[in-house]
């Protein structure tokens, strides 16, 4: 195996926890509702899993744990941002400090635990195709559910009235509301809905790709993945691209010192963030114009 | 049948200026007494969720309090540490309070320190030994003022020209000089003398801030002091001040009336950042006197939080800071005397935000 293929498979494995939360915010987003507190929601979802998981020894309850962990993390936000509606920012800053707190607190017991992690699935038939089969198709269950999930997300977005609902409700709720939808029961869903995606990608660091529990374990995840969402122009596919290509800029540190590479690791950490900026930059306006409408509004306001 | 009156054209006066630049926030309903007694009653309510929290983990509530008390006010130099921390954590809460009156968002808070840490590292390690102290004081606050200043206006020109959204890239520019400070901590500037630590060389002691007379305090805290005074008068007192609160309130009102909307945002993203920058550097040439790894503690983030829970109010803003300044260092204790994790204090500091934000309601679409 050489070091391209390695950093590949390393980018889609670590990559998926970033994919996973960066779809669950690409939700909340295009129904106008930033969580910033999504690095908190990884946590607590990447604790849940890994507890249900330890006590149970089952890693379909640690899953279903992140899942929930995650959701329960955004309702708090959504109830925060859309029935009292706080400032979003503030808020998700919030949330993801009680995430640290608590974690820290409740995590303490599993720092040293053990729990059942991911088994790697080879998938029959695709995984023999040479070069492809390797890097695409040997991997945990929960990379496979990134795949399904971007393809799951593209189709209900772009092809389902919920899609075109939700979508409205992050550029006008008020259209929304007077065509008789309820643009506050949409939000509240979507961010829950995002949010438990953000557990789940907590949960492949906890339960799978790390395999392990220890504090403030997502290091920064749940920033790229805000990040990937505003690198992709909130378009479902570019996520899926950003996601893998953050996650292999990350991967390839390691691969590249283990093969003996002098490399400055730090301009390599720093690259997701300025590619970021330089695509905010290019893409300028034409950019910012893609945000959804009713999102931009609640950023621009806070206070 | 309606008959017609024509509203009356009024020149736009200061006084109407003035209530356009008011936001629409819902304030708590009834007098200021019952304010008091709710706002007291919902950080009472954090206290409380806070010692069950630490009662559930086995500790006594009164205990875990007494303990946060000594290592934050009450015990041996414990307020002097309050006072010092409070430093970067006041400076970078006006960085978020002078945009967010001009209606801009710095979420970069954390990154500004950081490049004014390493602006007065690069100056400080440089000639701090050959030249006198003072000179070398003024050099790394006015290096670590321009580089946050640089770091933040960047955002700033990227909002006013290209229409890139604010609290977007100062959040990203955070991690860009994390990356920076490691870089440099781990390679250039790492100190061969440092037993192997990523940490950079140490400031000479000449160029240290001086300790004010009797405690554990530096001159940092005095520059704090009057800087915040200074930001106090020029948001509340001058045309500068109004200009940008009317900037904030309304832009399209702001522009009729003649006023020069970008670059007054601009001023205030540089002025922002200027106030971080200085923030970091003086709490490296005061308190860290070497570059290391995590030398901001999420302080900048904490920042965001103080400013935010004081609407923006420079002396609110200090105060408010000073609050979280106590509660981060009070961590330390707990772990000491009571075994918990000191990050137990994120969820004390979480609450406290959470009470306005669950007790005030916007009007406004979602």
């Amino acid at each position: 195996m050489n070091g391209l293929e390695e950093t590949m498979i390393g980018g889609i494995e670590g990559g998926t926890a970033i994919l996973l939360p960066a779809l669950g915010e690409l939700i909340g987003e295009r129904a106008g509702v930033i969580n910033l507190g999504t690095e908190g929601c990884m946590l607590v979802g990447a604790l849940s899993a890994f507890a249900a998981a330890s006590v149970t020894g089952s890693v379909v309850i640690g899953i279903l744990a992140g899942l929930a962990g995650g959701a329960v993390c955004g309702l708090l936000h959504a109830w925060l941002t859309v029935i009292r509606r706080a400032d979003q920012l503030a808020s998700g800053l919030v949330i993801w400090f009680l995430a640290l707190g608590v974690t820290s607190v409740y995590g303490a017991n599993y720092i040293s635990a053990t729990a059942p992690t991911l088994a790697i699935i080879n998938v029959p038939g695709l995984s023999k195709i040479p070069w492809v089969g390797p890097i695409l198709f040997e991997h945990d269950a929960l990379v496979y559910t990134g795949y399904l999930l971007v393809a799951v997300i593209w189709f209900v977005f772009y092809r389902t009235q919920l899609g075109l609902v939700l979508r409205a409700t992050g550029e006008r709720p008020e259209v929304v509301a007077a065509a008789g939808r309820r643009p506050a029961v949409i939000q509240i869903a979507a961010v829950t809905i995002g949010a438990a995606l953000s557990g789940l990608g907590g949960a492949q660091l906890s339960i799978g790709y790390v395999g392990n529990w220890f504090n403030d374990m997502t290091s920064g995840y749940g920033f790229v993945a805000v990040a990937v969402v505003l690198f992709a122009t909130w378009k479902p596919v570019r996520v899926l691209g950003g996601a893998y290509l953050f996650g292999m800029a990350l991967a390839a540190t390691s691969v590249l010192q283990a093969h003996g590479v002098s490399v400055n690791q730090y301009l390599l950490d720093a690259a997701p963030y300025l590619i970021t900026l330089i695509a905010l930059v290019t893409v300028g306006r034409r950019g910012s114009a893609s945000a959804p409408e009713a999102l931009s509004r609640a950023l621009a306001r806070t206070g | 049948m309606t008959t017609m009156t024509p509203a009356p054209v009024k020149a736009p006066t200061p006084s109407r200026l003035g209530s356009l630049a008011s936001r629409s926030r819902k304030r708590l309903e009834g007098t200021g007494w019952q304010r008091l007694a709710l706002v007291t009653g919902a950080y009472l309510a954090s206290l409380i969720v806070f010692g069950a929290i630490a009662a559930q983990q086995g500790a006594n509530p009164f205990t875990v309090l007494h303990a946060m008390l000594s290592s934050s006010i009450f015990g041996g130099g414990s307020l002097d540490q309050t006072l010092l921390h409070a430093i970067p954590i006041t400076l970078a809460a006006l960085a978020v309070a002078i945009p967010a009156r001009a209606g801009l968002v710095n979420v970069g808070g954390e990154g500004q320190l950081i490049v004014g840490a390493i602006a007065a590292t690069g100056i400080g390690v440089d000639i701090g030994a050959s030249v006198p102290g003072p000179v070398s004081w003024i050099a790394m606050i006015a290096g670590g003022a321009l580089a946050g200043a640089v770091w933040a206006g960047l955002a700033g020109l990227l909002r006013i020209r290209l229409g890139v959204n604010e609290a977007v890239t100062t959040l990203l520019l955070n991690f860009v000089a994390n990356d920076i400070l490691l870089y440099l901590t781990y390679q250039p500037w790492k100190d061969p003398n440092g037993l192997g630590q990523p940490e950079s060389k140490p400031l000479a002691i000449q160029a240290q801030l001086p300790l004010i007379f009797g405690s554990q305090l530096n001159i940092g805290i005095i520059i704090t002091v009057v800087l915040v005074l200074v930001v106090w008068w020029a948001v509340k007192h001058t045309g500068w001040g109004f200009a940008i609160k009317v900037t904030g309130g309304n832009q399209e009102a702001a522009r009729r009336s003649g006023l020069k909307v970008r670059s007054l945002m601009l001023s205030a993203m540089l002025a922002g950042g200027a106030l971080a920058g200085i923030g970091g550097a003086l709490n490296l040439a005061g308190v860290e006197t070497q570059l290391r790894p995590d030398i901001t503690l999420t302080f900048g983030y904490v920042a965001f939080l103080a400013s935010f829970l004081a609407r923006h109010e420079p002396l609110k803003t200090a105060l408010a800071a000073l609050l979280f300044s106590a509660i981060a260092l009070s961590g330390n204790g707990l772990q000491l005397s009571t075994g918990l994790d000191g990050t137990i204090t994120d969820i004390l500091l979480g609450l406290i935000v959470l009470a306005p934000l669950v007790m005030t309601k916007r009007e406004g679409a979602t």
